[in-house]
């Protein structure tokens, strides 16, 4: 309940305020203004938590995760570059790297997440539908993936969302382990060259 | 299974592919060691690691789940806030003049070598709390004008390196990992480089995600300087075996005066 009375209610904003307002907390954070700390964490809990759950697959681990992330970022918020991704985004492969670097180093299990783990949101709560990365740039990841072979694109997404390694990945797939990383590198390459080719004008 | 893929020759691993490798988390172990430190070191290679996590990011929205976490993790941030800061500003040992001025040297240390925050609070108190490293108020500040020295050991990108810094003052060092994980079958070993070309002295075994303060033996203070190097090496538990050679050196860094 302190997390629902904690996150008061408020109607929710539209995208673009959600944006401007993460935007402007994490410029009064990198000034160290520790109170904007709060407002990144109201705004983005539930995205972030979102992820590391998804790539830790413990709710404990996924928590003490969360925690590091927004005390790392209270310690390091200088290190955001607002010229290079949206607050957003950049928030969430934080988040995600911290989650693999846990997976990598600890003896987490990591995987799926059972829908038992997931606990009720308050209804005013989730802020997380309107803080989508930037719409654009989603269709285009999108549609350049979709131009690689099924089986490619499922093991690179597979890498992506729940964290496997290649030796994993190999194993589910029941192929030897260069010939995944085979796989996985061509079409990485595809992947480049053709997401390389949408950005020129 | 008779996709193009299948076909063709060894698919070529240049920069861009390991970025984007690394991106996706498929790295692991040494290959994972080796593209942070090209991180560090490489700008094409960081550049590059970022445009991969730039376009991945997206993906990142259908994996959040309407999932709230628990309201101890916030408690829990704000906890660990309240303690860094709350050492940092509630130092009531010494008189206030020392005190400001031992914060605005903290200060510039910290921007001087990236020090992270808990490792600052502790020097801070250190200095402040510990007799032997703070004159009383009405001596010369000439002790305390001996310049403390700080190494910076990046092994990754985020959070994942040592700070150490040396404090002349009742010579203590301090050694913080606060990125650091334990993977419960190595440990990771300091160790001080002579300038002769003798063998490196040991500074022990870090203790992941900790700051640790120790005192330095009197055969280290002697080779610390401006400049000494610090390796840092992946031993198995407990540190390097007596009749061992030295693992593999995972990351490296030099001090400077400050």
């Amino acid at each position: 309940m302190r997390a629902q009375l904690l996150m008061a209610a408020r109607p929710r904003p539209s995208s673009d305020e959600a944006r401007e307002a993460l935007r402007d907390a994490m410029a009064r954070l990198a000034e160290g203004d520790q109170t904007a700390l709060e407002e990144i964490y109201r705004m983005t809990r539930v995205k972030l938590f979102g992820i590391t759950l998804r790539i830790l697959g413990d709710r404990k681990e996924a928590e003490d995760a969360l925690q590091d992330v927004y005390v790392n970022l209270w310690q390091r918020a200088d290190r955001y570059d607002p010229a290079r991704a949206s607050p957003i985004s950049w928030l969430a492969t934080f988040a995600r790297n911290r989650a693999i670097d846990r997976l990598r180093t600890g003896k987490v299990r990591g995987g799926a997440v059972g829908i038992e783990e997931a606990a009720p949101l308050p209804d005013e709560a989730p802020l997380a539908d309107a803080l989508l990365v930037d719409a654009e740039q989603a269709a285009q990841i999108h549609k350049c993936i979709e131009t690689l072979d099924e089986r490619t694109r499922t093991h690179i997404r597979a890498a992506f969302f729940d964290g496997y390694t290649y030796a994993q990945l190999a194993e589910q797939a029941d192929v030897p382990l260069g010939t995944m990383k085979s796989w996985i590198r061509r079409g990485l390459q595809r992947l480049r060259a053709c997401l390389e080719a949408s950005e020129r004008p | 299974m008779s996709a193009p893929e299948d076909t063709g020759p060894e698919a070529t691993r240049d920069d861009p592919v390991i970025a984007a490798e690394w991106a996706l988390g498929l790295l692991e172990g040494e290959e994972l060691l080796a593209a942070r430190g090209k991180y560090a070191t490489d700008p094409d290679f960081a550049w590059r690691k970022e445009w991969w996590d730039n376009w991945f990011a997206p993906w990142t929205d259908d994996m959040a789940g309407a999932v709230e976490p628990g309201a101890h993790v916030w408690d829990g941030i704000a906890a660990r806030l309240t303690t860094q800061t709350g050492i940092a500003n509630a130092p009531n040992a010494t008189s206030g003049g020392e005190v400001v001025a031992l914060k605005a040297r903290l200060r510039r240390w910290q921007w001087a070598a990236g020090l992270t925050s808990a490792a600052a609070a502790v020097a801070l108190a250190l200095l402040v709390l510990n007799p032997a490293g703070v004159q009383a108020p009405n001596t010369q500040p000439a002790q305390i004008a001996a310049a403390p020295m700080i190494a910076t050991v990046p092994i990754g990108e985020t959070g994942l390196r040592l700070d150490v810094t040396y404090i002349p003052e009742g010579e203590r060092m301090l050694i913080a990992a606060i990125g650091l994980a334990p993977d419960g079958v190595h440990d990771h070993e300091l160790w001080l480089v002579p300038d002769d070309g003798s063998a490196a002295k040991s500074l022990g075994v870090v203790a992941p995600g900790e700051v640790r303060s120790m005192e330095v033996p009197a055969e280290v203070v002697a080779e610390l300087h401006d400049g000494s190097r610090l390796l840092l090496t992946r031993e198995p538990l407990g540190g390097k075996p007596a009749d061992a050679e030295a693992g593999p050196v995972v990351a490296e860094g030099a001090f400077i005066r400050v």
